[in-house]
């Protein structure tokens, strides 16, 4: 079995750590006797993302050079996502998916539209850890899955932005403990089909060996058809997640 | 007394501030409580304007501020004053925020307000210059590196450069001393007149330059953006650089070392710049070779920390011989790869706090040969950066290596450092949890390698330098 893997702006979107989350994703795949075939995918190349399984945006601070491509790469990008490809994008990357983004001086920018959601960027960060409880349908899934016993989520959370999600927009969880998207309204990222838009660093799949797993099987259900996966020993993750969700409540 | 000093105008607030500092650090030194920000932090309350009444009875105020290498930097530097009769007021155990620098000359001054030792060496956070340097109007600022650090605190990295350039805007006529090496702190020196640098002399290759590698922060051109290619590098963004659009290159070094020999102690010769000449191949820079160096210190990147105190002690007219001779006598700061003997074993304790800094204390820990034993602890209080996710742009897999006999996870993030090492690829077998620094130490003790070191990052360390002086010699 093989999954071909897109990791999108490995150089301009770096930020807090987040490529983390392709060597986990990577690592529990090649841990089951799955290979992994990456593509570090930057500006101008030109791609064809429905090859992808699994594509990965991380977070960043330039937003210029990054948008601007990502734009003329947008079509395309929501194409593999139609066809079900997986995607996870994280921050920034999260944020440009959106319909909008509005900077702090005003100017609103026109977003790849994956999501239905748009962001709105204000001079206080949101920061801090956070305790999210996983959507109830994620939560289903993993169980049916025979994932990690987990029924929460867990990250670092640190972004300017509030975003705010329309109807056909899911959250990817309830926020117990943070802020997540926008202080406001307890939802925390955004999911269509199987892509995922979240601000979770820490890097996400770090403490979340559930959610890497559910996203690894809906790659490999794309790529091959096949649903099952191998349990792992996730016992150092697990402990890790119950740390801080105990410090957390 | 310095003619400044008269003309600030030391009201009331000041006094009350001053008294109720020293006031403070009288009572934190006799209940043992360390007290290296607390006076600083009272006194400032009471008058915010502290810092700007007693920094001018100062001759001469420097400042050292960077990511990586500030505390080595200045306490070698104070050390190197002394020896040579000047002494030095210095926020020396790294409390390198307001209160900490307004603790360090609080203490210092006498009773009546005035400074006891001519100079003071201030260690400054990098997200802090903004509210130190007005005050202090330092004479020389010295700035080491910039890497990713801390970053829930700051922002970003672009932030930390920018603010210190606005910084040193208030500041015409403060001198600069910069690593050339490193194209982040270079950008602060441009269009100033009163800059010099300092670099370390590598060698040129063609095969990995330009390509591959992580933390390389800084490897576009300021100027016009595009990627900078690299005759050399020494680790993260730090080499010999160009841009290849445009005029952007490292600076010629006006301290250079080159002949570096990094074993069990560091040597190294210090040289000076002479003159660029027209050679076969463009521009030759010809070098004076002053001294050559040898420190009790263990690391490549203490070199710079070195380099960066004997270059500012050179420009403060200290001989070479005594910067030889004082080099050669220091004694590192708690955790800066501090060495204890711990169960008849050596055990080195190291601060650790960001990636580009655990890469290279794994690399000095993996050129010894023998079997070893770690604890690495991870807490994430303030101090520390609450974020804990640089540990994930730290290349962890040089420790699946087979004289690693056994890795100890500790702090209140133990469970994100073990975690971080399954994935690296160390094997389960190797890794224990233990969060406790007591029982991690218990631990350790019981591994039976032949060195032990301990790498924790900055709350947790002084607990495992407690820990580790009470069982010296047992
Ligand atoms: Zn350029």
């Amino acid at each position: 079995m093989k999954l071909k893997i897109c990791h999108l702006y490995p150089d301009l979107l770096n930020l807090h750590s987040d490529q983390g989350n392709m060597l986990i994703f990577c690592r529990r795949a090649e841990w089951r006797g799955i290979q992994v075939e990456i593509d570090y995918i930057s500006l101008p190349e030109k791609v064809h993302f429905t090859d992808y399984d699994f594509i990965f945006l991380g977070g960043g601070t330039d937003q210029g050079p990054v948008y601007k491509d990502l734009l003329e790469k947008g079509p395309f990008l929501l194409e593999a996502v139609e066809n079900g490809s997986v995607l996870l994008s994280i921050c920034l990357g999260y944020q440009l998916l959106g319909l909008s983004f509005k900077k702090q001086d005003g100017t609103v920018l026109p977003g790849v539209g994956i999501f239905d959601a748009y962001t709105e960027e204000v001079p206080e960060r949101l920061q801090g850890n956070i305790l999210l409880e996983t959507a109830p349908d994620l939560q289903d899934e993993i169980k049916r899955l025979g994932g990690a016993p987990l029924d929460t989520l867990i990250g670092f959370e640190n972004h300017p932005g509030r975003t705010y999600l329309g109807k056909k927009a899911q959250p990817l969880g309830r926020v117990i403990k943070g802020h997540g998207n926008n202080g406001e309204d307890k939802t925390e990222g955004a999911r269509y089909k199987n892509a995922l838009g979240t601000y979770l660093h820490g890097p996400l799949l770090s403490k979340n060996p559930h959610l890497a797993d559910l996203l690894l099987t809906k790659a490999l259900y794309r790529s091959s058809g096949d649903v099952h996966l191998d349990p792992l020993n996730d016992d150092l993750e697990i402990y890790a997640h119950n740390v801080m969700k105990k410090r957390l409540r | 007394m310095n003619t400044d000093l008269q003309n600030v105008s030391k009201g009331l607030s000041f006094w009350t501030a001053f008294l109720a500092g020293r006031f403070v650090a009288f009572f934190c030194r006799l209940f043992r409580y360390p007290g290296t920000s607390l006076p600083g932090a009272v006194a400032l309350k009471i008058c915010p304007s502290m810092l700007s009444a007693l920094a001018p009875s100062y001759e001469k105020i420097i400042a050292v501020t960077g990511t990586n290498g500030k505390t080595t930097t200045s306490n070698l530097l104070v050390h190197i004053l002394r020896f040579s009769g000047i002494s030095a007021a210095s926020n020396s155990e790294g409390a390198n925020m307001l209160s900490g620098v307004a603790t360090a000359l609080i203490k210092d001054c006498t009773l009546g307000g005035v400074a006891r030792s001519p100079v003071a060496i201030l260690e400054v956070d990098e997200g802090s210059v903004g509210g130190i340097f007005p005050s202090t109007k330092p004479g020389l600022v010295i700035v080491t590196n910039y890497f990713c650090d801390q970053m829930d605190r700051y922002g970003s990295l672009d932030h930390n450069v920018t603010l210190l350039r606005q910084s040193l805007d208030g500041l015409p006529r403060t001198a600069l001393l910069l690593n050339a090496d490193d194209p982040l702190v270079v950008t602060a020196g441009r269009g100033r007149s009163a800059v010099k640098h300092y670099g370390i002399k590598g060698k040129r290759l063609d095969r990995e330059a330009n390509g591959g590698g992580n933390t390389r922060e800084g490897q576009h051109c300021p100027d016009c953006g595009e990627p900078l290619v690299y005759y050399y590098y020494h680790y993260g963004q730090l080499g010999d650089y160009y841009c290849p659009q445009c005029t952007f290159r490292r600076p010629t070094p006006d301290f250079l070392v080159t002949d570096v020999q990094d074993e069990d102690f560091l040597k190294f010769s210090l040289c000076f710049f002479e003159e660029e000449k027209e050679g076969e191949h463009g521009a030759v820079c010809s070098y004076k070779k002053v001294t050559r160096l040898q420190a009790p210190l263990r690391g490549f990147y203490n070199i710079y920390n070195i380099l960066a105190a004997s270059a500012a002690a050179i420009t403060m007219g200290v001989s070479n011989d005594i910067i030889a001779t004082t080099i050669q006598k220091y004694a590192p700061a708690t955790g800066r790869m501090e060495e204890f003997l711990f169960q008849d074993r050596s055990c080195t304790l190291a601060l650790i706090k960001n990636a580009a800094g655990v890469n290279e204390v794994m690399k000095t820990i993996l050129r010894k040969e023998g079997e070893k034993a770690l604890v690495i602890a991870i807490n994430d209080m303030p101090a520390d950066g609450r974020d804990v996710s640089w540990l994930w742009d730290a290349d962890f897999s040089m420790l699946d290596h087979p004289s690693i006999k056994k890795i100890i996870c500790s702090g209140r993030r133990a469970g994100d450092i073990a975690v971080r090492l399954k994935y690296a690829g160390v094997p389960l077998v190797k890794l224990v949890l233990e969060p406790g620094c007591r029982g991690s130490l218990e631990i350790l003790g019981v591994q039976g390698a032949e060195e032990y070191f301990v790498l924790a990052s900055y709350s947790t360390l002084y607990n495992y330098a407690k820990l580790l002086k009470k069982r010296r010699g047992r």
